[in-house]
């Protein structure tokens, strides 16, 4: 690295290697005229977003009459707590709906993971499900 | 599924539950919220919870929820068809530097740090850096628990710009937009990003892989990671508090992430890319995702006059989750260390730092990753978490499942013999040329 850059870089002039006294250098540079201030030139941004996917509207499924005798999944995805709502859940329909068949079912693998065996279990077996995601 | 279904989200994640259902196609799914947390709440705490009300609907919740599975459907909640999004016009109508400069940062678009303005012609010159034509599809990437955005060359080429990027640097950013890897993670966590780039372009784009490395010393090392994230966002629309990020904390090496080109020339083992299958001279980024770096500064034995560079890198892991990989970015004066001492390749030093970074059972079953992550994976027979789950408390297990769950690389300029440890794991090696 030569001095030049070097004396740069500790935010010293270079000017000082010529033999001017920092100083002068420094009353020069107070010296020069404020630049006027010009109008800044209109430009056009571009977009830089991406292409969102088109959305495919689902439609829910029919709901029950009712829960009566129904059996109803609850669904543990596996974020921390959800299982222990869930149990609180459980116990709440054998109080109050006591003719509620709630299964408690941990979704298999971790939460971002499907669990498509479950999903077919439930159609086959259940008539509802709750699925709580916790944290 | 096919059967009425209701979920339960707690209170903090409204905007992310509402939005989540609206992109899949569920605007009008009826969800029913918590307070938060229900983690770490007794069964207690828990039933007051289900007894008293949804905090956002005020409407008592065991009410909702039996509602929400035997009211009758409305006409919004049967419709099916496509719906279209907008992100808006190609460009904006014209205005000065620093209004536009607002512009971008009002409307979530950078990383509230200026950007160059991406005008027709600075994007022009960007695409002069790759031979690829300005409407190929480059890739696709998710910003968040949703579908992934697409998105061209020019595309790229824009955010490129907005971080600072010269041409030069161009295919590395296409590179990483190709791999669909965003910098931006949605997690709680506040996950990490890190890029490690080998080859001659290194020297080509003057990357800094000396003194200072990782820190803000070199134009390529700090405009490539910058693109990365606005690629992120702006191209996955990651990086939404609340919507696509939920990092409870956030991290700062988001900014940028961690840029590091290989010191190939002063490393007496092979270079990262040769070891993921590539050729000494092709060019190539690597990707890492975790939970960030930690210096080595304070492991067991660093003030030994006889360092023995593994033991420190093993202390060091020691507090991470193996849940992540571990990544050692040493000084080219601990590469050679090493390589004296017997470590004549990266592997050799992999196998020691695999056997002998342990845990015992007990320690890694309470860990909150183990729980979430591992222990369903132990459910499904998956090894090696089945065998681990089966084992006695007070037995020892490695610290990470997987041997190649550690990498090596050497970073730095040798003015001391310093390394970091990373709770980063590998995920893709990308080729630049191919973007070239």
């Amino acid at each position: 690295m030569n001095r030049r850059k070097m004396l740069s870089l500790l935010g010293l002039s270079p000017a000082l290697l010529a033999g001017k006294s920092l100083d002068a250098q420094q009353s020069q540079t107070s010296a020069k005229p404020a630049k006027a201030s010009v109008a800044q030139p209109k430009v056009e941004g571009l977009n830089p977003k991406g292409t969102p996917p088109p959305i495919q509207l689902i439609p829910m499924a029919p709901r029950l009459d009712s829960l009566d005798g129904k059996t109803v999944y609850l669904v543990d995805t596996g974020f921390e707590g959800g299982g222990m709502l869930l149990e609180q859940i459980r116990l709440w329909f054998t109080r109050n709906m006591p003719t509620v068949n709630a299964v408690f079912k941990r979704k298999a693998g971790p939460y971002m993971e499907d669990d498509p065996a479950l999903w077919k279990e439930i159609k086959e077996k259940g008539n509802a499900a709750i699925m709580a995601i916790g944290h | 599924m096919g059967v009425p279904t209701t979920p339960m989200v707690t209170r903090a994640f409204k905007e992310l539950a509402i939005l989540n259902v609206a992109k899949r196609g569920m605007p009008h799914l009826r969800i029913t919220f918590t307070p938060h947390p229900v983690a770490a709440k007794t069964p207690e705490q828990l039933r007051a919870y289900i007894e008293g009300n949804d905090p956002i609907s005020g409407k008592p919740m065991m009410k909702e929820i039996v509602d929400a599975l035997t009211v009758p459907l409305s006409d919004d909640e049967k419709k099916t068809g496509i719906v279209r999004v907008s992100v808006g016009p190609e460009k904006y109508p014209p205005d000065t530097p620093k209004n536009l400069q607002q512009f971008y940062h009002d409307n979530g678009m950078t990383d509230f740090l200026p950007v160059i303005i991406p005008t027709e012609e600075e994007v022009a010159e960007m695409l002069k850096g790759t031979s690829h034509q300005p409407d190929e599809l480059v890739g696709a990437m998710a910003g968040g628990a949703y579908p992934p955005w697409s998105y061209t060359v020019r595309q790229v080429a824009i955010n490129a710009v907005m971080a600072g990027c010269k041409p030069e640097y161009f295919p590395v950013i296409l590179a990483i937009a190709s791999s669909g890897t965003p910098s931006l993670m949605s997690s709680t966590n506040s996950f990490a990003y890190a890029a490690v780039i080998n080859g001659p372009i290194r020297d080509k784009l003057q990357m800094n892989y000396g003194i200072g490395a990782l820190g803000p010393f070199a134009q390529p090392n700090a405009a490539i990671g910058r693109a990365w994230t606005l690629v992120s966002r702006n191209l996955a629309n990651g990086g939404i508090p609340g919507d696509t990020y939920m990092g409870s904390q956030g991290n700062n090496l988001n900014y940028n992430n961690l840029i590091m080109a290989e010191n190939e020339a002063a490393s007496p083992w092979a270079p990262l890319h040769v070891q993921k299958g590539f050729k000494a001279q092709e060019n190539v980024v690597s990707l890492f995702r975790g939970l960030g770096i930690v210096p080595g500064q304070g492991a067991r034995g660093t003030s030994t006059d006889t360092p023995k560079y593994e033991e420190q890198f093993s202390d060091l892991f020691s507090v991470f989750t193996g849940f992540f990989g571990g990544l050692v970015v040493a000084d080219p004066l601990i590469a050679a260390n090493l390589k004296e001492r017997g470590y004549d390749t990266k592997d050799k030093l992999i196998d020691w730092l695999y056997k002998n970074t342990t845990q015992s059972v007990k320690d890694y079953k309470s860990r909150d990753f183990a729980y979430g992550f591992d222990y369903p994976r132990a459910l499904k027979g998956l090894e090696p978490y089945k065998t681990w789950y089966a084992m006695p408390d007070d037995a020892v297990i490695p610290r990470w499942p997987h041997r190649d769950d550690i990498n090596v690389v050497v970073v730095g300029g040798q003015t001391n013999a310093f390394f970091q440890g990373g709770s980063l794991s590998y995920t893709v090696s990308v080729s630049i040329d191919k973007w070239a």
